[in-house]
């Protein structure tokens, strides 16, 4: 379970910082910190007309595809993907060992300002990760009130009528 | 590896459908996503990367939110793995931090050796990310009970479920929505009652 850091909520306000920071320097439309496993850590920037859940996840799969084709090629891996779209781009690159920086940006913005930037910002994500994974962990949210019989209907299957109605 | 989000106070959890090929994992997202009633009737759309047979290519991913928890709310990632023997680096990724596993196993009589075979692959795959299958949360589903040529229960248990700590099993006929929601409950309470017995590390 440590493969990620024990962040706190002044973790995320810094990480935010940082996100700000990159997107003004960058003109980039959003930028996100995703785990390996697709987890939105956190985001900045205007997400209005993305789906943040689906692009994390899909990200998520494609940059590790991408470091599978690396291994198959005899490199240790590739760091970064770019994808290039008629209005938006995509950028993803490695913070460390477990999570990712995703930047969506305008296909007009230059790959090489996003590219120039991330190599600070992903520095400086990472070694927040790091200080805070030094930090002794702190306690996890308490489950112990949640009763056994709650959660045998977490998820309700619609009724054919109720289904008709909507 | 679930996270607790504090800053905006959300427990992700992922699951993954693993299985045989053409043993219904597909089926069983598409289920849950066109019936489920969550208590904040929140679905998120259902993303799937088929070939154009409508085999899959990469994953299916649903993303589903649940009940609150004293004021956070739970978020399930759903996702499939391509069932088919030559996409297994495609599985070892999708695997990589899984919390709960729904093994989705084919009744057919004939599909026995290709699900004892995907069994041992899920271990595989799991051991290869330094995960093991005793450590996770999983059920089994006997799907496609359906057809005429389904092999016994007892039998697919022993098969598929003959350990010493047993799990839960349930059978289904995943197109017409039997099974799938009794199994995704079920994966649902063991995760939670993991997280209530060993703690969620605070991540976020």
């Amino acid at each position: 379970m440590a493969n990620l850091p024990q962040l706190t909520e002044e973790d995320i306000q810094k990480l935010d910082a940082m996100l700000c920071e990159f997107i003004t320097s960058t003109d980039a439309s959003a930028a996100l910190v995703i785990d390996e496993a697709g987890f939105l850590i956190t985001h900045q920037g205007d997400t209005s007309g993305f789906d943040l859940t689906s692009i994390g996840a899909l990200a998520s799969g494609a940059f590790m595809a991408s470091q599978a084709i690396a291994n198959l090629v005899n490199e240790k891996n590739f760091n970064c993907i770019y994808q290039q779209g008629e209005n938006f781009s995509l950028f993803v690159t490695n913070v460390d060992e477990y999570c990712m920086l995703i930047v969506i940006f305008k296909a007009t913005t230059g790959l090489g300002v996003v590219k120039y930037y991330a190599a600070t910002a992903v520095k400086l994500i990472a070694r927040q990760l790091k200080i805070s994974r030094k930090r002794a962990p702190g306690e996890g949210i308490d489950l112990s009130t949640l009763k056994a019989t709650d959660t045998q209907h977490i998820f309700r299957k619609k009724e054919l009528g109720e289904k008709k109605r909507r | 590896m679930a996270i607790i989000n504090q800053a905006t106070k959300e427990l992700q959890v992922k699951v993954v459908y693993y299985g045989p090929a053409m043993g219904g994992k597909t089926t069983n997202l598409v289920q849950v996503h066109d019936h489920v009633q969550t208590a904040a009737g929140d679905k998120g759309k259902l993303v799937s990367l088929a070939t154009s047979s409508e085999r899959t290519l990469f994953f299916d991913f649903l993303p589903v939110e649940a009940m609150t928890i004293r004021g956070f709310k739970t978020k399930f990632q759903l996702y499939t793995v391509p069932g088919q023997v030559i996409y297994n680096t495609t599985r070892q990724l999708v695997l990589r931090g899984v919390d709960g596993i729904v093994f989705v196993a084919d009744s057919q009589y004939e599909k026995m050796p290709e699900n004892v075979e995907s069994f041992q692959n899920l271990i595989d795959n799991l051991n290869s990310i330094k995960f093991n299958l005793h450590d996770i949360p999983y059920v089994l589903q006997y799907n496609k009970r359906d057809l005429p040529n389904v092999a016994p229960i007892e039998y697919m248990e022993f098969l598929l479920n003959n350990r010493e700590v047993q799990v839960p099993s349930f059978t289904s006929t995943a197109h017409r929505c039997e099974g799938v929601f009794e199994t995704l409950n079920m994966i649902t309470r063991l995760l939670l009652h993991k997280f209530i017995n060993q703690g969620v590390p605070q991540r976020a």
